[in-house]
């Protein structure tokens, strides 16, 4: 073998830089900190300060936040009372589809709510349907928005079938979300007083505005063979239909509450409210549940611990956290750098792990 | 023939003390041992070397033996070249790098990288190279986990739908996330991400054996990105709807209807995966502040224009942060919580490894934190002791053995 290097595998450069150098037109690029990725930065890296310093602060902000926000939840007074199954008369209990399809028989029910602690004005009155899925894509679709918002687009139904026309003409408002408008009703007494009910102001201030029309009119509504809900009073706008309007702003999740009313007096600890029920709606056929809510509300909402609790926990496991760190840190600590804990040093020979 | 044979005797009697060969061959001979017959048993006694020269050859013998290396063993070759007899060569490699300059512009014409003299090769390979690598496959990663982390909330909520693919969210939300809500960020790290600067790679470099061994995108790293997704959008999606369930949603009674969910978990969900990007980049320049926190303002002010435009355009979004979420507390407390709870273990695995698992770059960082890295007694002892004894010369590994 020759030990000659005359021509190698490589270029030599050496003799270019001494031509390049001595050029008067250099060629090289003109220096930014952009382009030579040399930017002012800021290089954080987690040391044990900071790591400790993070959790002491999240347990800190999160322990009273979760503390309100409980406190909150558990000045909210609720009463849930489910009727679908008492409310069906003994001759029918076995028979409840025949029941609730029939409209001849009276649907009339009466049931006796007491109020556990004081119930501050305003009471919300709710009903809540479960196994009732609101946001199954095919009922989501079958609306039509724009026929609700002008009378002008009566006729655009087209993703309303099967409720969309009838041969007297297009049905407003079209689609089975409207069609299966919730049609129970609540008469509130307390010591044979009657409680007023207020069904003002229970939609979204932007549905009554802008989504619903102030002069399209219910046309041709339930007139068919199939009766899915409630039927509506004609000559009332549908941006004054506030049941309506509820109703269609789809619930997210198949166990939900819609506003039915509002109750504007305070409602004493340990009276007897009486609720005659008109038990209309019909969830015997899916084994739904329907069931009436009271409920006062906080600032922060109705009943729910959920968002208390986990507020405590989560700041409590953070702040336990911050102390193992200290006691890890003060324990044991490492020398920084060590290669002997490199990946490729950890297994023998080198191999790669 | 027997020359090689005896050479590659030679060879394999001395590894075991690790003395160090190299190879000297010409073009003439070259000619014979790249036949058919002799090629294979050239090679071997070529990678046993430490180095070969190959003088006198053609461009095609260049070719040849570049062909040779590349297919039998398997790994990526790179060669280097400034001539217009270099040209066949640069192209048979993995990666060819053409000098621009003396002999003309032809290497340059048909190579991959090109550089104007060729001591910017140890640049190119321990700084560029490493960055490279590092921003690559940091991308990759990133990607699986944003996307699966947001995709996975769907999913999930099509549980609650009875399957039947109704999406959480408005319809123009679903499209614009992986535009505008989650991109910039991942780009802006793809482009310009460095976990250690140039002068550091420079110094230590060792630190390319990152690449080489592949250690940054090895299976248990993008399984452990996904897995992340996973469980991130697990909390977000269970967290959220278990604190808006049917109860009132603010002081007014009002309920929280989907419209409301979906909103409220898609905030969650960009907050968490730009500040995910925050925790698992350690440069930041005023660009990643920009398009991070940047990203997440752009989220509200979209909300608001979205919202803003006629229920016909923007259908169940319409108003929705300006009339509902916005002026609801439960709605920040329920962003702040689902947001701080999703990234807690993460933020704890990452403390953790970082003080007592530290991958090299970040060994690194601790260097350069600790304010040793002028220490030039510190810095010979990490390097020493992170060599392998089969990547380096004779001297070196002479060396260290000596020191140890």
């Amino acid at each position: 073998m020759d030990t000659n290097g005359a021509t190698t595998s490589s270029a030599a450069g050496g003799g270019s830089t001494s031509k390049s150098s001595s050029k008067k037109h250099s060629r090289k690029p003109v220096y930014s900190r952009f382009t030579q990725q040399e930017l002012p930065a800021c290089k954080p890296i987690l040391t044990p300060g900071l790591v400790i310093a993070t959790f002491t602060i999240i347990g800190i902000i999160f322990i009273p936040l979760g503390l309100v926000s409980l406190s909150a939840s558990e000045k909210v007074v609720e009463i849930v009372d489910r009727y679908d199954e008492s409310c069906v008369p003994s001759d029918y209990s076995n028979d409840k589809l025949k029941f609730i399809q029939n409209p001849s028989i009276n649907k009339s029910c009466v049931r006796t709510l007491t109020v556990p602690k004081l119930m501050k004005s305003p009471v919300f009155i709710y009903y809540q349907l479960d196994n009732y899925y609101q946001n199954h894509r095919r009922y989501v679709k079958s609306r039509s928005d724009k026929q609700l918002r002008s009378v002008s687009d009566e006729k655009s139904t087209k993703d309303c079938s099967p409720e969309d026309k009838t041969v007297d003409g297009p049905i407003v408002p079209c689609g089975l979300v409207a069609w299966s408008l919730f049609n129970d009703t609540y008469g509130f007494s307390v010591n044979s007083k009657t409680i007023e009910v207020n069904k003002h102001d229970i939609a979204w201030k932007s549905d009554k505005e802008h989504k619903f029309g102030s002069n399209v009119y219910p046309k041709n509504f339930q007139s068919g063979g199939l009766i899915g809900g409630a039927k509506l009073n004609s000559s009332v706008p549908l941006s004054k239909q506030e049941d309506l309007m509820v109703w269609m702003r789809t619930a997210a999740l198949p166990t939900f509450r819609k506003l039915y009313g509002k109750i504007e007096q305070d409602l004493q600890a340990n009276e007897k409210i009486q609720v005659v029920i008109q038990n209309n709606y019909n969830t015997y056929s899916f084994s739904g549940k329907k069931k009436l809510v009271l409920s006062t509300t906080s600032w922060i909402g109705g009943k729910n611990d959920f968002l208390g609790i986990a507020y405590i926990i989560v700041g409590g496991l953070c702040l336990f956290l911050a102390v193992c760190f200290i006691l890890l840190y003060v324990i044991k600590p490492r020398p920084l750098g060590d290669p002997s804990y490199l990946s490729w040093n950890r297994s023998p020979a080198g191999h790669p792990n | 023939m027997e020359q090689i044979v005896s050479g590659k005797s030679q060879v394999s009697a001395l590894s075991a003390i690790s003395e160090a060969f190299a190879l000297i061959i010409d073009g003439k001979s070259l000619a014979y041992a790249l036949e058919d017959d002799m090629k294979n048993i050239f090679l071997e006694l070529a990678i046993g070397c430490a180095s070969v020269i190959c003088c006198r050859s053609s461009p095609k013998q260049k070719a040849l033996v570049t062909r040779l290396v590349k297919l039998g063993t398997g790994k990526t070759t790179l060669a280097i070249g400034d001539g217009a007899n270099d040209v066949g060569m640069l192209q048979e490699a993995d990666i060819g790098i053409g000098i621009s300059g003396v002999e003309g512009m032809q290497a340059v014409m048909s190579s991959d990288v090109a550089i104007a003299q060729f001591r910017y090769l140890e640049r190119l390979l321990l700084v560029h190279g490493h960055w490279c690598y590092r921003r690559i496959s940091s991308m990759i990663c990133y990607f699986f986990y944003k996307n699966i982390a947001f995709g996975f909330t769907i999913f999930l909520y099509e549980a609650y739908t009875s399957f039947s693919a109704q999406p959480a969210y408005n319809d123009w939300y679903l499209t614009l996330f992986n535009v505008f809500f989650s991109s910039l960020p991942v780009i802006a790290m793809g482009v310009f991400d460095q976990d250690v600067s140039a002068r550091f790679c420079l110094k230590f470099p060792l630190l390319y054996q990152e690449g080489v061994q592949n250690v940054l995108f090895s299976w248990r790293r993008i399984v452990s990105w996904m897995f992340n997704g996973f469980y991130s959008a697990i909390i977000i999606f269970f967290f959220c709807s278990r604190a808006l369930e049917q109860q009132a949603f603010n002081d007014e009674g009002k309920i929280a209807s989907k419209d409301i969910l979906g909103g409220t978990m898609y905030t969650c969900i960009v907050w968490v995966v730009n500040l995910q990007m925050a925790l698992s980049i350690s440069y930041f320049t005023l660009i990643q502040h920009i398009v991070i926190w940047g990203t997440i303002a752009f989220w509200y002010v979209f909300q608001l224009a979205y919202g803003a435009l006629p229920a016909s355009f923007s259908t169940d979004a319409y108003r929705v942060f300006v009339e509902a979420l916005a002026p609801a507390p439960s709605y920040w407390f329920i962003t702040l919580f689902v947001v701080i709870a999703t990234l807690t273990p993460y933020f704890l695995y990452s403390a953790i490894q970082m003080r007592f698992f530290p991958m090299y770059h970040e060994m690194i960082q601790w260097i350069r934190h600790e304010g040793l890295s002028d220490d030039p007694l510190y810095c010979e002892m990490v390097r020493q002791r992170s060599i392998r004894p089969t990547t380096v010369g004779f001297t070196a590994r002479r060396a260290a053995s000596r020191r140890q």
